[in-house]
Parts: structure tokens; C-alpha cells; sequence
């Protein structure tokens, strides 16, 4: 684990807080889905980020790792359901990303300007 | 893993582009815009008869222009606080139903919530205006009454609150449209135009039904035309 005081402050850089697990599109595509509808299920995620069963699986599992996401399976009648929850740290992880995003535009903007 | 992250440089717009973008579409896909309307346009019209026959003359007293009765219609108070919780019960049953069937979590529970909470309070409101004797000491005046009174008056009307908690859901939702909606249907209720149907419809055993037509009407053509406008995403 890294020592705090090692790691700059994000106020000087929002890229250098950037976490890579939050900053990849399809990862930020899931957390904001999952945010927006409380509740989501593979299907619909599937669907709307335009990617294999695989593939979202795989991100599913990257994210399922680290704690921001919980995934649920159960079935629906007949048909196997897989449904999947934002933690409380994936609402932080969204909420930051999303924050630091909105910085680093700031900041590009505020250097174009100068 | 295929996807590779994106690289800072020059992304942050397309990031969070895409973050509008697939919250804009979960909204979209969350709405069923047309079922509270349709609900609360049938509570309206099965209102009717709990106005035409629920009403009691309670006594009148002879004024300069006339005479004031004082009329009391708990029946239609109870049938509305019931009514509207029940609607509101089957419009959150109704709105998640849908939701999860297109994989999603429902975001109704503020707007249903809001619902009975107003539903709560405009009876509340109602039942004090009686119980004080407000209403009859407003008709006996010589005055008439000033546009704030009525105003207010129709505030705490049932109508309103159906409005106000169709606010709530248009903001929500994000409905430009629902919002548009809301506005002229808070409109027509808060607006004092009845084209003298008081006048001419009997007073208070038959004055109540242009006014609940109306409000009915306004909110049936609603969900029918959001029901159209959403058809298509279902079958998409």
C-alpha cells in the first residue's frame, strides 16, 4: 500500500486521482447506469453499452473486485436474471470520477484561455 | 480485457458526454409517463357520484342577494384520501412492474410519497376549513371574496395536489414535457374560469361536474398522448 503522504494532492492535478478501475468508459458506463436506475440488470447493460455477454462480464468482475458494485443472480420465471447494485464506495468512486472529470475540463480550459 | 482505458488527454468532454448520454437513456427507459395520468383521470371521473350524492344541506340562512347554505360532502373528503393513496399504491406497483421489466430499478417513490403526503394535507386543509366554519363566514360576508382567498382555496384543492405531485415526477424524470403538461393542468385548475357553469348547472348538487370533467378530461388526453409517444420506445 502506498504511503498518503507520497501521493500528491488532487487539488494540484485531477488527472494524477484519476482511478483507472472508474476511468475507462465502459466501467463508467456501468457505475452510471447503475446510479441512475438504483437497480440494473445485464440485459439492459448488455444493450446500452453495445458489448458481448463476455466482455461485460469481465468488466463486471473488474468492478465487482473492487467493491463498487454487487451483483445479484436470481431468476425471473424461467429465465436466469442477473441483476446488479452500485455500493455506497461505487457512488463515491462515480461521484469523484465524475468530479475530477469536471476539473480537468476546468483546468483546460482556464490554459486554451491563457 | 479488450477495453483499454481512454487516454486523459482531450477525453474528459467524451467521458462525461457519455455520462449525460446513458443517463438521459436509463430516464427514458424508466418512463411510464401515462399510467399515473390514466389513473388519476378514472379517480376523477369515479369522484362523481361521491359529489352528487354525498353532499348534505346542513341549514340556510337568508343574505341581501339571496340565501347561503352550508353544505358538508364527507363522503367525497374520504373517498379522495382513499382513492388517492390507493393510486398511488398502483402507480409505484405499476412503475417498478415496468421498469424491471425493461432490467432497470424504479425511481418513483419521491413522486408517490409526495402524492399522499399532499393528499394527507389537502384533506387536513379541507377538514379544518369546515371545522372552523371559514367557508360560510366567506359566503355570509357582504364582501365577496378577494382573489388571494380563492386562491388559496384552490391551492389546498384536491386538483392542486394532484398537480403538484405531477411536478414532482416531472422533475424526476426530467420531463420537459410532463412539466408542460403539469403547467397547463395546474392552469385549468387554479384558473377561476367556469363560463358561469355554477350559474347554470344547479348549484351544488350538479355545479361540481363541469369542473371535475374538465380536470379529467385534461388528464385522460394526457395519458393518452404520452401513451402514444412512448409506444414506440416499447417496441424498439
Amino acid at each position: 500500500m502506498s504511503d498518503p503522504l507520497d501521493e500528491p494532492a488532487p487539488a494540484t492535478h485531477p488527472a494524477t486521482g484519476l482511478d483507472d478501475v472508474v476511468h475507462q468508459r465502459v466501467r463508467l458506463g456501468i457505475l452510471t447506469i447503475a446510479h441512475e436506475a438504483r437497480r440494473v440488470e445485464f440485459g439492459f447493460l448488455r444493450t446500452q453499452l453495445e458489448l458481448t455477454g463476455g466482455n461485460l462480464s469481465q468488466h463486471l468482475g473488474v468492478l465487482e473486485s473492487a467493491g463498487l458494485i454487487e451483483v445479484e443472480k436470481g431468476y425471473a420465471g424461467r429465465r436466469a436474471r442477473t441483476w446488479v447494485t452500485l455500493t455506497d464506495a461505487g457512488q463515491a468512486a462515480l461521484a469523484e470520477e465524475i468530479a475530477r472529470l469536471k476539473q480537468l475540463i476546468v483546468r483546460v480550459e482556464t490554459a486554451d484561455g491563457r | 480485457m479488450t477495453a483499454e482505458p481512454i487516454p486523459a488527454g482531450g477525453d474528459p468532454h467524451r467521458m462525461l458526454a457519455h455520462v449525460r448520454h446513458l443517463t438521459r437513456r436509463v430516464r427514458v427507459a424508466q418512463r411510464v409517463t401515462w399510467l399515473p395520468l390514466l389513473v388519476l383521470a378514472l379517480v376523477t371521473f369515479a369522484a362523481i357520484p361521491f359529489h352528487r350524492y354525498g353532499t348534505q344541506v346542513l341549514g340556510c340562512t337568508v343574505i341581501p342577494n339571496g340565501q347561503v347554505c352550508e353544505v358538508r360532502n364527507t363522503a367525497a373528503g374520504v373517498y379522495w384520501l382513499v382513492a388517492l393513496a390507493l393510486s398511488y399504491v398502483a402507480i409505484a406497483y405499476g412503475y417498478l412492474r415496468a421498469a424491471r421489466a425493461r432490467g432497470l430499478g424504479g425511481r418513483v417513490m419521491p413522486y408517490v410519497v409526495t402524492g399522499i403526503a399532499l393528499a394527507v394535507l389537502s384533506s387536513s386543509g379541507l377538514l379544518l376549513i369546515v371545522h372552523e366554519g371559514w367557508g360560510r363566514a366567506i359566503a355570509e360576508s357582504p364582501d365577496p371574496p378577494n382573489g388571494l382567498t380563492l386562491f388559496l382555496f384552490r391551492v389546498v384543492e384536491v386538483g392542486s395536489t394532484i398537480g403538484m405531485a405531477l411536478l414532482v415526477l416531472a422533475w424526476l424524470e426530467r420531463h420537459l414535457a410532463l412539466l408542460l403538461f403539469t403547467v397547463g393542468y395546474l392552469a385549468v385548475v387554479l384558473v377561476p374560469l367556469d363560463f358561469g357553469w355554477n350559474a347554470h348547472w344547479g348549484g351544488f348538487t350538479w355545479g361540481f361536474l363541469p369542473t371535475l370533467l374538465v380536470r379529467g378530461g385534461v388528464l385522460l388526453l394526457g395519458g393518452l398522448g404520452f401513451a402514444l409517444a412512448q409506444r414506440p420506445w416499447r417496441h424498439r
